[in-house]
């Protein structure tokens, strides 16, 4: 693909990715065909921050699991209270880089 | 946190202990003084059960025999209580098998999950569930 255009993606879409891979995403994507761009231009990623807030206030009930589409985890928080509460809270710090996680496996998807 | 099977399979174990560490915890307390103490945040903010409140004490009401009672303070808990017996040992089994038959389990799970047809029911059930224990005032 043309750099132009992967610059472009890059700058629209790196705060959905963590900063180590976003230069190994750059390299994938300059690599890859130019078939892949309009699949790519209209897969939404999950906005790390909005995750956050779904995890502060419904993060209980695993809605923040469910919605990055950690589904079998998000049964488990939903049906053991949050993991007594405690994983409700580690999740608080934990669910960004795992949205980010996320993102990345949905990009590799797309690109493999 | 990309899952892996070794992570899935920490996981599932950690939570077994830990709930039976605290299913432990509950029977040997007092049972009028456990009814006072909830580590449910939602329950603590709104005053208001969350949809898995009174699993704890519907685990403990299915380990004294008392079937219909564990269905009525939350039917989660006959649920979950079936996962703490079937994991550990499907988890040793693996192990010993040297397999990945929970990890695979999983992932399929995971993916029938997902689909609308599944995920709405099981979505509409959880909510009937949540107002029974806002009506029942667990």
């Amino acid at each position: 693909m043309e750099a132009q255009k992967v610059d472009m993606f890059i700058m629209s879409n790196g705060k959905y990715f963590e900063s180590h891979h976003v230069n190994a995403i750059r390299n994938s994507l300059i690599a890859a065909d130019d078939s892949k761009w309009p699949m790519l231009s209209v897969t939404q990623f999950n906005d790390p921050s909005t995750i956050l807030i779904v995890s502060i206030f419904a993060g209980q009930l695993g809605i923040d699991r469910f919605m990055i589409g950690d589904t079998g985890l998000g049964v488990g928080k939903l049906l053991t209270c949050g993991g007594l509460g405690i994983w409700a809270i580690i999740d608080w710090f934990m669910i960004q880089s795992a949205t980010r996680e996320k993102n990345m496996e949905k990009i590799q998807r797309i690109l493999g | 946190m990309a899952l892996t099977s070794n992570k899935l399979y920490v996981l599932i174990a950690t939570a077994c202990c830990v709930g039976y560490a605290w299913l432990f915890f509950n029977i040997s307390e007092n049972f009028t003084d456990s009814n006072n103490f909830t580590v449910c945040l939602f329950k603590e903010v709104t005053h208001v059960p969350c949809p898995s409140c009174g699993t704890t004490r519907g685990v403990i009401s299915l380990s004294k025999g008392h079937f219909l009672e564990a269905i009525y303070t939350n039917p989660f808990s006959v649920i979950i209580a079936a996962i703490m017996i079937i994991a550990p040992i499907w988890i040793v089994l693996d192990v010993v098998r040297k397999k990945r038959t929970l990890f695979q389990f999983y992932q399929k799970a995971e993916k029938l999950l997902i689909k609308p047809k599944i995920a709405i029911p099981l979505i509409v059930l959880v909510l009937l569930n949540w107002i029974w224990n806002i009506a029942k005032g667990l």
